[in-house]
């Protein structure tokens, strides 16, 4: 009966899971009303004059009316016309003359935004990088772009629609109700990535590769990676746009496939200059960038730049 | 030979040595003055955003070259808020500037140009561009005008007051000798944040163009050095006038601001300095051939035209006297047949007697003339 006390094991905890999903699912149904009145979520569709426009291979957005509405001062920080009506009624995928042919893809992406005198219009991602330059989050923002990849897009490109709702999003015929729907059911499914904990990396690192006219650096990984998570942890936007648990790490472990044992600095950048990229700093310059530029973007006063002294003593 | 035929000999020989000099010197000019565009030249790029003024660079250039010990140890730190410039004893130094309000450390050096202004203006020829894309000083030939002092835009090189016997000028050297041992430059090597970045000209300039698009707002749309003054080996980026930086491309002329602050001449233009000074100088051989034979010649000329006027003269009154001679002689004459030859004998010494007196008194008055 060893096996069978195993089985019925897997079966309860089987059971469990689909319970709790599904209790999740029924929770999350409904996000609530709106101050403004407006649809508490929408799945926003490339709508297009034509049949089949070419953005309709890319998956919808949801966009979550009422976390945005909290977040930003008053309505005309996104509805830059002063009418609240939905982008698409302008900012169709061809571009019409209402929206100065200014194409749903470029309202939505564009960071390239002339000033206007009043009122500059701002795009999802405009607007969202604008974020980078809290402190929280400046210090590995400035270090570090995020790779435009699939995976880039797909955190807001995740609404997977019936054909049938497609088409009919895309001529901007769905209902609001079926709308709605569509949208709280993918909002509900979301489950935000759980970052790996600070204890999983190692506590303290010597850093010595270089050690020459100064003694070997004793750093303190987890003190960091931990003081990084605890700035963020409570933050929406992080918990959003940090869709992988393996994404904190990515800011010093850049340029590496996500992993949760990344390569160490030194894997890529050689003590000398490498003269087949002579545009990749060398193993001291780079920890110099690296440190430097996060302490830099979070405004860490100390130490000093200059103070060489306080993170490797001089060689006795 | 006549004074003409020699003259002439003289003048032919003189066009044709002049020629001869007019064609070296444009051959000379071809060769000394017009430096190739060096495609695999080296050079540097400084990325002042990198830089945090720790003075590493200047260490390191003081042990790589065996330069003397500075007065202040490479330590302290505060030097680098006053606007210090290269010397004789320091081929590099860090200043700070406050460019819209925040601290920027710049390097300077010698910007080893394309085609440095140094060498156009040294007459000596001391300076040359090399193809790996330094420009070296070579001293045994230099005669301490310091003329390539004044004609640096960078105002780079230096010059050693105070050697007594044969002061050289000293300037930056790319560390050569450390460069064909394979060696990056000592300061190079020494900086430790890789604001100093070296490589092949044409990829230092991708690279600074990448890091301006991958950054943007970062840096100001403008690497100095790509094209100011004719292009130099040393190039720099400046930051960008605030962090968050614009959404738009920045323009290149928004720079000048930028640029302006870290002391950093905006003005150079995109051609050579030498190329406004080639022509002129290049002249200069053509005069000295040229000038002898030109006013040999109007000399010649004048003297020639002197001497027939005078020839023509001297015809006139020899004339003039013989007609006279002739006339006094005929009149004598006549005097003899009618009066008897005594009265001819003191007609004629009357006659004589009157001309002396008449060349005695125009011999004083030529003489009263002259004084």
């Amino acid at each position: 009966m060893r096996n069978g006390t195993k089985l019925l094991m897997l079966a309860v905890m089987a059971l469990a899971c689909t319970a709790c999903l599904m209790a999740s699912g029924a929770n999350a149904a409904s996000l609530g009303p709106t101050d403004s009145g407006a649809q508490a979520a929408q799945v926003m569709f490339p709508v297009s004059n034509q049949p089949n426009p070419t953005a309709a291979g890319m998956k919808p957005v949801v966009f979550n009316h009422l976390i945005h509405e909290k977040a930003v001062e008053d309505c005309t920080t996104c509805h830059h016309t002063g009418d609240p009506q939905s982008c698409t009624t302008c900012h169709t995928v061809e571009g019409s003359g209402n929206g100065n042919f200014v194409t749903l893809e470029r309202a939505m992406h564009a960071t390239n935004i002339a000033k206007r005198a009043e009122n500059t219009p701002q795009s999802c991602v405009s607007c969202h990088e604008q974020q980078f330059a809290r402190r929280e989050c400046a210090g590995c923002h400035s270090i570090v772009k995020a790779e435009r990849g699939n995976d880039w897009c797909a955190v807001c490109h995740n609404v997977s629609p019936t054909p049938k709702q497609m088409q009919d999003g895309c001529a901007g015929k769905m209902s609001a109700e079926e709308n709605l729907k569509l949208a709280e059911a993918t909002i509900a499914a979301h489950q935000p990535a759980q970052p790996i904990s600070p204890m999983s990396g190692p506590l303290k690192l010597r850093i010595g590769a270089l050690a020459d006219k100064y003694q070997p650096n004793l750093f303190t990984h987890r003190r960091h990676v931990a003081s990084l998570w605890d700035a963020i942890k409570d933050d929406k936007l992080a918990q959003a746009f940090h869709s992988k648990p393996e994404t904190l790490c990515a800011a010093c472990h850049h340029r590496s496939p996500l992993s949760a044992t990344p390569p160490k600095c030194g894997s890529c950048h050689s003590t000398t200059l490498d003269p087949a990229n002579p545009q990749r700093p060398t193993l001291k310059a780079a920890y110099h960038l690296q440190c430097m530029g996060c302490h830099e973007g979070m405004k860490v006063e100390r130490p000093r730049k200059t103070d060489c002294a306080t993170c490797h003593k001089p060689a006795q | 030979m006549n004074r003409r035929k020699f003259l002439t000999i003289l003048g032919s020989a003189g066009v044709a040595s002049s020629l001869g000099t007019t064609l070296t010197a444009t051959k000379a000019e071809a060769g000394a003055h017009v430096f190739p565009n060096y495609d695999e030249s080296y050079g540097v790029l400084h990325d002042t955003t990198r830089c945090i003024g720790c003075r590493r660079c200047e260490e390191g250039c003081n042990k790589a070259n065996d330069l003397p010990k500075p007065d202040k140890p490479f330590s302290d730190l505060s030097v680098t808020s006053q606007r210090r410039r290269t010397s004789a004893d320091a081929w590099t130094v860090v200043n700070k500037y406050v460019v819209d309000g925040k601290p920027v450390f710049r390097k300077l050096q010698c910007f080893h140009c394309n085609d440095p202004a140094c060498a156009s203006a040294c007459f000596a020829k001391c300076f040359s561009k090399l193809p790996n894309g330094v420009v070296t000083y070579e001293g045994s030939q230099c005669v301490g005008c310091r003329y390539c002092m004044i004609a640096c835009p960078f105002y780079v090189p230096g010059f050693e007051y105070d050697e007594a016997l044969d002061p050289l000028v000293q300037k930056c050297t790319f560390c050569e000798h450390r460069l064909v041992e394979g060696k990056l430059p000592g300061c190079v090597e020494a900086c430790p944040m890789d604001a100093l970045t070296f490589g092949r000209r044409s990829d230092l300039i991708r690279i600074a163009r990448a890091r301006i698009n991958e950054n943007p707002g970062k840096y100001v749309n403008y690497i100095y050095g790509e094209e100011d003054a004719g292009g130099t080996a040393w190039m720099v980026l400046a930051p960008a006038k605030d962090g968050k930086g614009s959404p738009l491309p920045q323009n290149p002329i928004d720079a000048g601001h930028t640029l302006e602050q870290m002391d950093l001449n905006t003005h150079l233009g995109n051609r050579p300095m030498g190329e406004l000074t080639y022509g002129a100088l290049g002249a200069v051989p053509m005069i000295v051939a040229f000038w002898p034979v030109l006013f040999g010649g109007a000399y010649a000329i004048t003297k020639r035209r002197e001497a027939m006027a005078k020839q023509a003269q001297d015809a006139v009154v020899k004339e003039a006297h013989e007609d006279v001679v002739a006339a006094v002689d005929a009149a004598v004459r006549k005097l003899e047949e009618t009066e008897g030859p005594g009265a001819a004998e003191r007609a004629r010494r009357a006659m004589t007697e009157a001309l002396k007196a008449r060349e005695a008194e125009a011999a004083h008055a030529k003489h009263g003339e002259d004084s």
